[in-house]
């Protein structure tokens, strides 16, 4: 499941810390929205919740900053960016794989690797 | 244990300073992230999904010297990323060197071969080449065919132009004690120094969740491959670490010991967890509430891990402990049996 594409409201049932939490957790840029209207987007690396004056730090679109935004200034944070940690590439290598594996114990009738019989004391 | 004696000796006498001087927290291997940038996406690997920006980013050489030097600790990994496409890393290399720091650039080696004339073999710098086992095994766990054989060669390479090199490897459920037994005999045939092993650690944003190791799976793999260990293994690392694995002793983590650094700051609380970053290393120290970490605080992130950067650092530091400790290593270490 990815958070890709949330635009979460702030209110009684979603709070500003637990929307800060998933954007910190959230491998991908977002864009925090400001109270006064303004918006930044970039990536979430850091965030101080217990601090005095709460706040998050982020790196830009251009990679530069870090830039800190106290909680008090955020309205809410759009989770807009790619979820760059749900791509499913891995998921086509393993697929791919277990279909040559399938197809070599087929022609073999034996699959080497699942008929380990432990350590053989060397 | 194959380490040479002046590390072994650095390393003791470093840990002796901190004792005699009090302190009850001190780092044992700096763990250096110069960028996040790698030329694979391993299944098992948390740490390089980052938007576009992020990897292209990386950190000066003043930088992570500044690093280096406000941590103090003697020895310095360099992980990443891949640090071979780190720009300025014979720069770093050298500058380390000078400071006689010990390094191990951990590397997936695959541009080893070519980027050998950048550096100076020197008892300091070793090349810690990722290996997750042979030739099928490996290239599954990173995820492309061919790595292992390119891994291989730069590691001939190395060591022909007379570099260290070691290996390391992370293990999953679902591997083989007999195949990694043979990997073992292969990687000593090959002449690296020693292999450093650890079981994978379950980051949250790796894409294969399913095979990560619980503890007593761990204590049955690591004691299945390593109950008779063959007089020619030769490991780079604590052998209580490795008992450990085995379910023989019983530790808790030391989380302070591996500190990281990298462009975000220093990582709280390991290299591992990711949850937050103070902006230098006493802050870290000083800020993290370490009791939240480790198995006996009933962190679920922390339930499984059993990890070399946890629990290495633990091993030594009992070693130095007392004399049960110290006693305990020199015999695992002269008898070769764990």
């Amino acid at each position: 499941m990815t958070l890709e594409g949330w635009v979460p409201q702030i209110n009684d049932y979603t709070s500003l810390r637990e929307v800060v939490d998933f954007a910190f957790d959230y491998r991908g840029n977002t864009t925090v929205v400001k109270r006064d209207g303004g918006e930044i987007v970039g990536y979430i690396f850091n965030r101080e919740a217990d601090a005095p004056d709460a706040f998050i730090q982020l790196f830009d679109e251009q990679g530069d900053g870090p830039f800190t935004i106290p909680y008090r200034d955020i309205a809410t944070i759009k989770f807009t960016g790619k979820d760059t940690a749900a791509g499913n590439s891995w998921k086509a290598w393993v697929e791919r794989k277990e279909k040559e594996r399938a197809l070599r114990a087929a022609a073999s009738g034996v699959d080497r690797l699942g008929r380990d019989p432990g350590p053989d004391g060397g | 244990m194959s380490v040479p004696v002046s590390q072994m000796y650095t390393v003791a006498s470093y840990i002796l300073q901190q004792k005699i001087r009090g302190q009850k927290r001190y780092p044992f291997v700096l763990m250096l992230e110069p960028l996040f940038r790698c030329n694979l996406a391993c299944a098992g690997c948390g740490k390089i999904q980052y938007p576009a920006q992020i990897l292209k980013k990386h950190l000066t050489v003043e930088q992570c010297l500044a690093a280096v030097a406000e941590c103090g600790a003697p020895i310095v990994s360099i992980p990443g990323g891949e640090p071979l496409m780190y720009p300025d890393i014979d720069k770093l290399v050298a500058e380390l060197v000078k400071r006689r720091k010990y390094i191990y650039l951990c590397t997936n080696a695959i541009l080893l071969k070519e980027k050998l004339h950048l550096f100076t073999p020197s008892k300091y710098l070793t090349f810690s080449v990722h290996m997750d086992g042979l030739r099928e095994e490996h290239d599954e766990a990173v995820c492309r065919d061919g790595v292992f054989d390119e891994a291989v060669e730069g590691i001939k390479a190395a060591l022909q132009r007379g570099f260290r090199v070691t290996t390391n490897t992370t293990l999953f459920d679902g591997a083989s004690p007999l195949r990694m037994r043979e990997f073992f005999d292969e990687m000593m045939d090959l002449g690296v120094e020693g292999m450093m092993l650890s079981p994978g650690y379950s980051y949250s944003k790796a894409p294969d969740q399913e095979h990560f190791l619980h503890q007593t799976r761990t204590n049955q793999l690591f004691s299945e491959m390593l109950s008779k260990p063959k007089r020619r293994w030769k490991f780079n690392q604590s052998p209580l670490f490795l008992r450990f694995l085995m379910g023989k002793k019983d530790f808790e983590c030391t989380p302070w010991g591996n500190p990281t650094f990298n462009m975000f700051g220093w990582q709280r609380p390991c290299y591992l967890l990711q949850e937050g970053y103070a902006a230098s290393f006493r802050e870290l120290m000083d800020g993290t509430k370490w009791e939240n970490y480790g198995k006996k605080s009933g962190n679920e992130k922390c339930r499984d891990c059993m990890v070399h950067c946890g629990y290495e650092a633990t091993a030594v530091d009992h070693t130095f402990s007392s004399l049960k400790g110290f006693a305990e290593t020199v015999s695992v270490a002269l008898s070769g049996k764990l």
